[in-house]
């Protein structure tokens, strides 16, 4: 009787053990799966910008392709189509639509040495401040230019960690005038404005300008750059 | 019959819990006084869902100690680039960025500090 019982289990419990093992294993391979995917598309992104140098290949069949030089510039519709070259020796002169300056593309930027942030993203302060641009103040010749204002105001932060902000007045009167930003958007008085940064990404205060027309924020520390500590002392 | 089912079940329990087992949403409660401050909540960090996307060694222990309390985070740090913020994670495009302060510091509806 007693082995017979014995016979019975041992089935029953290797099915158990393959059962339990594959329901196991499942979730490992769901997340594999998962895991697989981002490595698919991630490729896939990485391919987008490569086609710009093939086409470049086609129409200016060069064995090198150097963004820097100005006879590379790929000039794009902006349909996407490719409307000619910095060289015109080779494509001819680019498009009416390009002289009309309705399209651009970034290999443009790139060859005009634009100075580039760590998120790569232009840096217009710097190119102001490297004398690379020099915008006109107004396009009304009459216009009077008020002298920037060289003014920083420091913004605490309300924790205790992060770094307090400081604001340099110079470089946005370089570009603005006083009652672009005050008093609507902020109070001219020194602690008058308490913002957050969540009311910041909100498009309060500085996010009225920064992540629109402004550098956006995602570089905390280009505007968080005082410790805490040297404030203190 | 029933010592068999009962062991049965016992086995189905012990080997599936071996790779079912995902870390829940973990709460970095620290730093309650400067939190205070700063008006924000806890931050909570999903480890299960970052589980689905990333291997363990990805993380661990080059960005984050797998050790509960060994990381001093705060947002200063991450703004350098450490921990959450590190150039690969939520500093870089591939992550949402470190100003969308709410996704992490999520505030409770009732009974929140």
């Amino acid at each position: 009787m007693k082995n017979l019982h014995i016979i019975k289990f041992i089935p029953g419990t290797i099915l158990a053990i393959v059962l339990a093992i594959s329901i196991g294993l499942m979730p490992k391979l769901v997340t594999q799966i998962i895991a697989a995917e981002p490595a698919k598309k991630a490729p896939a992104k990485a391919a987008e910008p490569a086609k710009e140098p093939a086409k470049a290949k086609e129409k200016a069949p060069s064995p090198t392709f150097d963004p820097k030089d100005p006879k590379s510039i790929l000039y794009m519709d902006t349909k996407g189509n490719v409307a000619g070259t910095g060289d015109p020796t080779k494509s001819g002169p680019a498009s009416e639509v390009i002289k009309m300056g309705a399209g651009w593309h970034p290999a443009a930027l790139a060859a005009a040495l634009l100075p580039k942030d760590r998120y790569g993203l232009v840096d217009w302060a710097r190119a102001v401040k490297d004398n690379i641009i020099a915008p006109r103040p107004s396009i009304d010749p009459s216009d009077d230019e008020l002298p920037p204002m060289d003014m920083n105001v420091v913004i605490e932060t309300k924790s205790d960690f992060t770094n307090d902000v400081v604001y340099p007045h110079y470089i946005h009167t370089w570009w603005l005038k006083c009652e672009v930003c005050h008093p609507a958007i902020f109070v001219p008085a020194k602690g008058q404005n308490q913002m957050t940064m969540r009311e910041i990404v909100e498009g309060k205060f500085c996010g009225r300008c920064h992540g629109k027309v402004a550098f956006p924020l995602t570089d905390c520390v280009r505007c968080h750059v005082q410790p805490k500590k040297a404030a203190k002392k | 019959m029933r010592k068999r089912i009962l062991f049965t079940a016992f086995f189905i329990l012990i080997l599936s819990s071996f790779s079912l087992a995902k870390l829940g949403d973990m709460v970095f409660d620290g730093k309650a006084e400067s939190r205070k401050k700063a008006g924000v909540a806890p931050a909570v960090f999903p480890h299960g869902k970052h589980e689905e996307f990333y291997k363990c060694a990805d993380c661990h222990p080059k960005i984050f100690k797998d050790k509960r309390g060994a990381n001093d985070v705060s947002m200063q740090k991450n703004m350098s680039g450490e921990f959450c913020g590190s150039l690969e994670c939520h500093n870089s495009p591939k992550a949402f960025p470190l100003y969308e302060c709410v996704k992490c510091h999520i505030e409770k509806k009732a009974g929140s500090k």
